[in-house]
């Protein structure tokens, strides 16, 4: 009786909020050009943008595209009100919207049929439609071993390909009194971006894992045949060793701004960061020389991958007002040369089969992996953000014990999918 | 208001008798009233629209699988379940119940000694007065983010220079220690408010109760423990409670020291509510933020029973 009450209310309560929303969305199909909202929340890629969609509203008179770069996501799409073009990183958050059929369909765009099909893959690898590509990736950002060139030249030393080479170069370092690798773990997400993700990518099959670890569901725990504990367990116990011998020593009260700051002064060899830190390294000395490497965790250089994420990806919601002006906007920013100068100004890397190479001397290193599609998203990236990973990680890195961290996971990732 | 509402009866009487006399009670009654509610209603419409019908809607959304959007559907009380097995969420209870109990006891036993010292004859009053009520002003975040560079920075460079092994490293990074530094910015920061309710609740004691004492030979320290203790009980009722609330309720201080960490050491039931939202645990974290409502309800009744008696001069 109590519950038919509430639920009464509920209703009556949605049905205000949708009376409002349908008014509002209804203004914006107001006014003698079609409105297209264009949604893009990178901070560093605004400016670019902006010079687009001028270019493109004074060209086009029926259209105007306004930037939005603000709002909230998943109020819009929770009042129905969503932007008309999103232009963002796409994750484990963002899967959920297409998972349940909130992006429309662009399969029968040409612009789709020039994705390479590996990096489609990576869309597949967190959630899919049947039957609909819904989402089209723009920018990949490649993630690696950062290094100190100057350093290793000065040293002696090569590029190491498998994870005892990795212990000798970091043995010659410490002799010569230079920290091998920067650690910044006042930062979680930098111990989950680069420990974490470089150790285990480096010898799981993280696609892999985590497809099996969907289908167990409830199942996963100490009897099940994969499971955080059992496999992660030998890199992590790796990670753990890499950072007790090897890592300055006042990682724990350094953070990723310390971090930038120390390693471009020289005060480290190696940095497990992204290419997003080259900016911030060259604030403090512009002329260093870096370059990238996969960071070896096996016997075989075969098994070398680089970290790879989706760094922008473009979808139009299914609750859209003005798909057809979207879609002609979208296929404006897929043209060639202006994903190949958006690539190269952000260090990242094409997602076309026509796209230009990689030029850049600091991201040189992770080409020949990239082409051959030797990379895997990381794996604290698919898992859902509601189990605090990053955070777990961190007191891995911080002289936990690593097996208790790995069941307590296990336990998380169980209860989550009794309830989902 | 008493007259008021012994009105009735007698009206009901003398309704026949005298019908004018009536009418004109009446109207003065409902003036008075309609006026008393106009006040009462823009409040009334925020609070509603604001807190309670989000606060049932969320109630109702703990009973399904919702994410948020899209489609949902009824999964009866497994939310509730999982919760009480969920490790993470039991310590975070844990936790921030610990350092809501312990923040407590220190802020409002510093805050009363320096309302004590702050209202005898001293010097330079005012000014002290205006130091201490400076961290009032400063926004929770701002605090934090600079009592971090502190921590992390200062702190263990002079730890390192006197030779002092647990503080030459950030204490924040220190599992163990962690806590300790939350507890000393948030008291820092709730210390003045606290304060000040303390220097009104002393300024009301009159002062001949104090001549009385000094007449009857009572030591200074007697005063404080018979007299002024007593007299601002009702205050001290006050900021307990009310401290103790906003404790529970920890979240901008803790995300600007520790984000939570070192691992989950420090999260609070609120943060861990918030992920909700962020990580497509909406009708999870709903659940949780219902029991922990229901919870803070309980606490604060109990809290007003036991001092109840107490509660009044």
């Amino acid at each position: 009786m109590l519950r038919s009450h509430r639920g009464g209310l509920v209703v009556a309560a949605l049905a205000g909020l949708l009376a409002v929303s349908t008014t509002l969305s209804g203004c914006t199909a107001a006014g003698g050009r079609q409105e297209v909202r264009f949604y893009l929340s990178k901070p560093e890629a605004i400016p670019y943008f902006n010079e687009l969609i001028a270019e493109y509203n004074s060209t086009h008179d029926d259209v105007r595209v306004t930037l939005d770069s603000s709002s909230n996501l998943q109020a819009g799409f929770l009042r129905g009100n969503p932007p008309d073009l999103g232009l963002l990183n796409y994750n484990m958050e963002m899967a959920r919207f297409m998972e349940r059929g909130a992006l429309s369909d662009l399969s029968d765009m040409p612009e789709a049929d020039r994705i390479l099909p590996e990096v489609q893959d990576l869309v597949d690898q967190y959630a899919t439609y049947p039957g609909r590509t819904s989402v089209l990736p723009y920018s990949v950002m490649a993630a690696s071993v950062i290094y100190n060139k100057q350093i290793f030249e000065e040293q002696g030393l090569e590029v190491p390909e498998t994870y005892d080479e990795l212990i000798d170069v970091c043995d010659a370092l410490t002799e010569a009194g230079i920290t091998p690798f920067y650690a910044t773990f006042k930062d979680p997400w930098t111990v989950a971006q680069g420990w974490f993700d470089y150790t285990v990518g480096g010898e799981v099959d993280v696609a892999d894992f985590f497809a099996q670890l969907n289908e167990l569901g409830t199942e996963v725990g100490p009897t099940s045949p994969v499971s955080f504990e059992k496999t992660f367990s030998e890199p992590v116990d790796r990670m753990q060793q890499l950072i007790g011998d090897y890592s300055n020593l006042d990682a724990a009260s350094k953070g990723y701004g310390d971090g930038n700051l120390a390693f471009a002064k020289g005060e480290a060899a190696m940095y497990l960061q992204g290419p997003w830190a080259f900016g911030e390294i060259a604030k403090t000395d512009p002329d260093l020389d870096l370059g990238t490497f996969p960071l070896p965790m096996t016997d075989d250089p075969e098994d070398l991958e680089v970290r790879v994420n989706i760094d922008l990806a473009a979808w139009i919601p299914e609750a859209s007002q003005s798909k057809e002006a979207a879609r002609e906007f979208l296929s404006y920013l897929f043209q060639k040369d202006v994903m190949d100068a958006y690539n190269a100004a952000q260090l990242g890397y094409g997602t076309t089969t026509d796209s230009a190479p990689v030029t850049d001397e600091r991201i040189l290193g992770m080409k020949e992996y990239y082409d051959r599609a030797d990379f895997y998203q990381g794996p604290s990236k698919a898992i859902p953000l509601t189990i605090p990973t990053e955070n777990y990680m961190q007191a891995i890195a911080l002289g936990g014990q690593a097996d208790d961290t790995l069941r307590t996971l296990d336990a998380d990732w169980a209860r989550l999918a009794l309830r989902q | 208001m008493t007259t008021m509402t012994s009105a009735p009866p007698t009206r009901a009487a003398t309704k026949d008798d005298h019908p004018v006399a009536h009418a004109a009670v009446a109207r003065r009654r409902r003036k008075v009233e309609g006026i008393y509610y106009a006040f009462l209603l823009p409040s009334l419409i925020l609070f509603t629209l604001a807190i309670t019908v989000p606060a049932v809607i969320g109630i109702f959304f703990s009973f399904t699988n919702s994410i948020g959007f899209g489609d949902w559907e009824f999964v009866g009380l497994i939310n509730y379940v999982a919760m009480f097995s969920d490790p993470a969420i039991l310590q975070s209870y844990l936790f921030t119940f610990g350092f809501a109990a312990v923040t407590v006891v220190i802020v409002n036993v510093l805050a009363f000694l320096l309302a004590v010292g702050l209202t005898s004859r001293i010097k330079l009053k005012t000014g002290l007065r205006a130091v201490f009520v400076i961290p009032m002003v400063v926004s929770g975040i701002i605090i934090a983010y600079v009592f971090n560079f502190l921590f992390s920075n200062s702190l263990p460079i002079f730890g390192q220079q006197v030779g002092i092994g647990w503080l030459s490293e950030s204490i924040l990074a220190n599992p163990d220690l962690a806590w300790t530094a939350i507890v000393l910015v948030t008291a820092w920061q709730a210390i003045p408010g606290t304060l000040l309710i303390y220097i009104a609740g002393l300024l009301s004691i009159p002062g001949d109760v104090y001549e009385a004492a000094d007449i009857d030979g009572a030591a200074k320290r007697q005063q404080l423990l018979r007299i002024t203790l007593p007299l601002v009980a009702g205050y001290v009722v006050i900021n307990v409670i009310l401290g103790f609330k906003n404790f529970l309720n920890a979240y901008d201080v803790i995300v600007g020291l520790t984000n939570g960490g070192p691992g989950t050491a420090t999260r609070s039931i609120p943060m861990t509510i918030v992920t909700g939202f962020t990580g497509g645990d909406y009708a999870y974290q709903m659940a949780n933020a219902a029991m922990f409502f229901v919870i803070v309800v309980v606490v604060s009744v109990v809290q007003l029973r036991l001092t109840r008696g107490r509660n009044e001069l």
